[in-house]
């Protein structure tokens, strides 16, 4: 047996073995496609719920304002449109998908409280039986699940990545406030926290091309 | 210390199957919903399952429902067994939040875990149904859009949708496929559908988790209904004729129809042409017929029959009529119907026959040698009528109008050939049969005799009868005793025989059909008593039988009067008629014949004055005596009958009745004869004495003295006369007959006619001188003589 033919038989074998790395190597990373699919579908399917219950809380949102300024008498008009300080900031902060969506689930925190003090102070000013305490009632619940939900949502995602807390401690409401203020502050909250949600929606929907990387179901939208 | 171990484990293994039976056991079939209140869905979620197990008061079981929603907030409810449902609020329902519930059968012996259901909370969600619209469109005839609003809105969950519809009136549904409504639509064009016809629709929703099964359907909507618009008519209108009978030769023909099968729409006329085929061409003239009809709703399965034309028709003629009809949009396509000549028509179809089966009438025949096109079978009751038509290679169907039972259709079929008619065939049948609802009356045909009755009766109309009658039963009934005649149904009349006179019979008829009878009113009569001229004729009878016995005893006691005469009131001669005769002993006593013109015997006769017309025939012409009337009486003197020489004298009458000797005499009783001597016949004096021969009778009488010394005292040629006594009718022995004082001188010359034989008128006349009166008579010497002959017994 001669050079030619052992160098011909460790071609043969190099190529083989090649061969088989490749192979190899196209099923790993097949199966990473798998999992990494496997995850966006999760992640779609998550992001997918939790826009639809923004989207539930976002139009809850939009005719809680309605019913409050029916409850608010003449004027109503005009009491959403003046400013007050200290309230939550419609606007989603961050640069990165966690980030944006940890600003989602802080500002959802910060609106409670201020739900939680439209609700008492209203209680004194309508009816027990009032519709609008009835809305209150349910828009506040379903921010917390909203806020729960984000979190899960959040987790789910970045597991890793702890989720922050709303900066600056507990949130801030205004002093004691006369029967006008009130109704100037419970509008401006309830507005605000409309706009927020609106920002939410949208948000939702770029993450999930960011975040998610899934086709998307024609109706899912 | 082994059989103590073996005691101690069977005693555990006892006592943990004892305890083990009343674990609790695992729940079952876990199912859980929430409900749409207004336009949310409840906070409140109402989960049941199946308690298996055996539960015990002293055990309870109580059960507790989990309910853990995303972020594990976990709501809970408990309840005691047996109760296997409970509800539980959750503040507000979870949207598109992932549910995980469960329940836990606990009780102090342990507690069993269901399986826990893990869903989207909306799958738990029963909505309400949407409320729908329809709208039609008059450029689609034939399709509706329905429209609806979901009774929630879709952020809190999305639905998918299921659409029926159906026709008004029709109870079966069309389902649009799910595919084509499984996602979230709010309207949706159903096609296909029949133009001008009423759709009833209905939508129901649930909810959509792309396409997994989940959720709880809606309840179906309210219906709403609308009429889909009216397009050209795509068939035929159907064209039939109904012929008559009019006149010699000639026929009615009435043109009727009904609206094409496919009208798309209300047909508000027809429009009509009839063309002679004598006319070479067409005259193209359209009649118009309106159509007064109230709108009717698209699924009315029964089409109404619009009459158009009559006409009439020589049976030599034919005709061909064209037919359109004509809703709002336009008209249909021609119809055309053919009729021929009568003799030309062509055959009709052989063999039919119907039967009822499984609800519906079969009928069946035999196609014709022609080639059919098609055939039409026409069923005809009272107020109805109606049609079908059948492809000419069948040769049977079932009739598909609406029947209605016990009433008779006559049923035809008509075979076309092209289109022109063919001969009919008739049957008459029923759908259902029936029993009839009025039995037959019955009247008696004249009037009933003695032993027969004739009975009539109407068949029964025919809207009673409800079946074909099979048979009639005929009863007649007297007293407790009925009896039944059955009679072919064609039968309208019958006579009874064999019935009893002067009985009453109460008669009925029941009539019968294959589902049963009925018996008809009934009647009473009685037969006679007697048959009509019976009882003339008895009359008659009796008296022709009256009259003949009557006839025949008259003739009788004419013929034997004398017999009558002399058994009924017998001649008693009379004493004073009799003569005593000489008795001479001395002289034999011979028998001499009796001579005509002798004065042979003296017969004393029963003659008095007025009787005694007893007369001898054969002294009758040697009667020389007065032939005065004499008449006898009826009363007898008892003294019998004379005898001319023992022969019976029939005494002189006028009567030339004679009669027989024999019942003369045998009325007489011969007494006694005298034998007259010649002496007395001569009348003349003898000088020679003559002897005369006394007779004497054999009577018992006793003898008078003068007779006893008769035989003494009278010699020969003596004469004595004697009285001629008139008659006695009952003292024959009135020997005093000589006063004549007592006697009628007529009497006595009455009387002198009889009582003597017949002498010679010379001789007659010749009185004795010492007997010129004509009261007294010569005796002629007589002797006894015994009697001879001339005597006839009693």
């Amino acid at each position: 047996m001669n050079g030619h033919v052992k160098n011909m038989h460790f071609q043969q074998f190099m190529e083989t073995a090649a061969t088989l790395l490749s192979l190899l190597l196209l099923m790993t990373v097949d199966s990473t496609k798998t999992v990494a699919l496997s995850t966006n579908q999760q992640c779609g399917t998550l992001l997918q719920q939790t826009l639809k219950i923004t989207r539930i809380v976002h139009k809850e949102s939009g005719d809680l304002i309605k019913t409050y300024k029916a409850a608010q008498g003449e004027m109503s008009e005009l009491f959403c449109k003046v400013s007050v300080n200290d309230i939550p900031d419609p606007n989603i902060s961050g640069l990165d998908p966690p980030a944006r969506i940890a600003s989602i689930y802080t500002h959802l925190q910060a609106f409670l409280p201020h739900f939680k003090r439209v609700y008492k102070q209203q209680t004194d000013l309508q009816s027990p039986g009032s519709p609008l305490l009835k809305e209150l009632t349910r828009v506040w619940g379903r921010t917390e699940s909203l806020a729960s939900f984000m979190n899960t949502f959040y987790q789910s995602l970045f597991p890793n990545l702890p989720i922050p807390e709303p900066a600056g401690g507990p949130t801030t409401l205004p002093p004691a406030q006369n029967v006008f203020q009130q109704k100037v502050y419970g509008c401006v909250v309830l507005k605000t926290y409309k706009d927020f949600m609106s920002n939410v929606s949208k948000e939702l929907r770029i993450l999930k091309s960011k975040v998610c990387m899934k086709r998307t179901p024609i109706n899912a939208f | 210390m082994v059989s103590a171990a073996v005691l101690h484990l069977w005693v555990l293994a006892w006592l943990a199957s004892v305890l083990a039976a009343d674990r609790p056991e695992k729940p079952k079939n876990l199912s859980c919903i929430a409900v749409q209140e207004s336009e949310t869905i409840s906070s409140n979620i109402k989960c049941q399952w199946e308690a298996v197990g055996h539960q015990t008061e002293a055990v309870p079981t109580n059960y507790t429902l989990f309910i853990r929603q995303t972020g594990d907030k976990i709501y809970t409810a408990s309840i005691l067994g047996p109760v296997n449902k409970t509800t539980v609020d959750l503040n507000l329902f979870p949207h598109h939040m992932e549910l995980e519930i469960w329940v836990v059968a606990q009780n102090e012996l342990g507690k069993e875990e269901s399986e826990h259901l893990i869903k989207l909370a909306n799958c738990f969600v029963k909505t309400k149904p949407p409320s729908v619209a329809v709208i039609s469109e008059a450029v689609f005839p034939t399709s509706l859009v329905m429209s609806w609003n979901s009774s929630i809105d879709k952020r809190y969950l999305e639905t998918i949708y299921e659409i029926r519809f159906c026709p008004l009136g029709s109870q079966k549904w069309f389902y649009v496929p799910l595919a084509d409504t499984s996602r979230y639509i709010q309207s949706f064009r159903l096609q296909n559908l029949q133009p001008d016809t009423v759709y009833v629709t209905q939508v129901r929703c649930k909810y959509n988790n792309n396409n997994k099964h989940c959720g709880y359907w809606s309840d179906w909507s309210s219906n709403v209904t609308e009429r889909t618009p009216e397009d050209l008519p795509k068939s035929k209108p159907d064209v039939w004729i109904i012929t008559s009978e009019e006149g010699l030769n000639k026929r009615q023909i009435e043109f009727i129809c009904k609206d094409p099968e496919f009208s798309n729409g209300r047909i508000r006329r027809f429009n009509i042409t009839i063309e002679k085929q004598k006319d070479s061409i067409r005259n193209g003239t359209w009649e118009i017929i309106p159509v007064n009809r109230s709108l009717t709703d698209g699924s009315s399965s029964k089409k109404q029959i619009t009459p158009l034309k009559t006409i009439t028709l020589d049976d030599e003629e034919s005709v061909t009529v064209y037919v359109t009809a004509i809703n709002s949009v336009g008209a249909s396509p021609q119809a055309k119907l053919i009729i021929s000549r009568k003799t030309r028509e062509p055959p009709a179809v052989e063999k039919t026959e119907v039967q009822s089966h499984n609800g519906q009438l079969f009928l069946s025949w035999k196609p014709p040698n022609r080639t059919v096109s098609e055939y039409v079978v026409e069923w005809v009751s009272d107020g109805e009528r109606n049609w079908q038509r059948e492809n000419g290679k069948k040769n049977y169907t079932a009739i598909k109008g609406d029947l209605k039972q016990f009433v008779q259709y006559r049923i035809s079929v008509y075979p076309i050939y092209g289109k022109l008619v063919g001969k009919p065939v008739l049957e008459r049948a029923y759908f259902e049969q029936g029993v009839p609802s009025q039995g037959p009356i019955v009247n008696l045909s004249g009037d009933p005799g003695c032993y027969t009755a004739k009975l009539e009766w109407d068949e029964i109309p025919l809207i009673k009868r409800r079946g074909f009658i099979t048979n009639y039963t005929i009863y007649y009934r007297s007293g407790t005793e009925t009896r039944g005649i059955t009679v072919p149904a064609n039968t309208t009349s019958y006579t009874l025989t064999s019935l009893s006179r002067n009985t009453k019979y109460d008669i009925w008829i029941k009539a019968s059909t294959i589902r049963g009878s009925v018996n008809g009113s009934n009647h009473s009569f009685t037969t006679l008593k007697y048959a009509p001229g019976e009882i003339e004729g008895i009359v008659v009878g009796v008296s022709l039988g009256f009259l003949f016995v009557v006839l025949m005893t008259m003739l009788l006691c004419f013929c034997k009067k004398d017999v009558i005469k002399d058994n009924f009131w017998p001649q008693i001669p009379n004493p004073g008629d009799s003569t005593i005769g000489n008795w001479s002993p001395d002289y034999p006593l011979k028998a001499e014949a009796p001579r005509e013109n002798c004065l042979s015997g003296i017969s004393v006769l029963n003659v008095d004055v007025c009787d005694a017309k007893c007369v001898f025939e054969e002294d009758k012409a040697s009667l020389p005596l007065k032939k005065d009337k004499y008449l006898s009486e009826e009363h007898s003197s008892g003294i019998g009958g004379s005898s001319c020489m023992s022969s019976p004298r029939q005494s002189v009458s006028d009567s030339d009745e004679g009669g027989d000797m024999a019942d003369t005499t045998a009325s007489t009783i011969q007494y006694s004869s005298v034998v007259a001597s010649s002496g007395y016949k001569g009348q003349n004096p003898s000088s020679l004495p003559q002897q005369s021969i006394f007779s004497r009778s054999e009577s018992t009488q006793p003898l008078l003295d003068c007779e006893e010394n008769h035989d003494t005292m009278v010699q020969e040629g003596s004469r004595q006369c004697f009285l001629r006594q008139p008659c006695f009718t009952h003292n024959a022995g009135n020997e005093n007959a000589t006063d004549s004082n007592d006697f009628n001188p007529l009497e006595m010359k009455q009387q002198e006619v009889l009582d003597f034989c017949p002498l010679e008128e010379d001789t007659e006349h010749t009185a004795p001188a010492d007997c010129q009166s004509d009261d007294w008579i010569p005796a002629p010497v007589s002797s006894y003589m015994p009697q001879l002959g001339g005597y006839r017994p009693q």
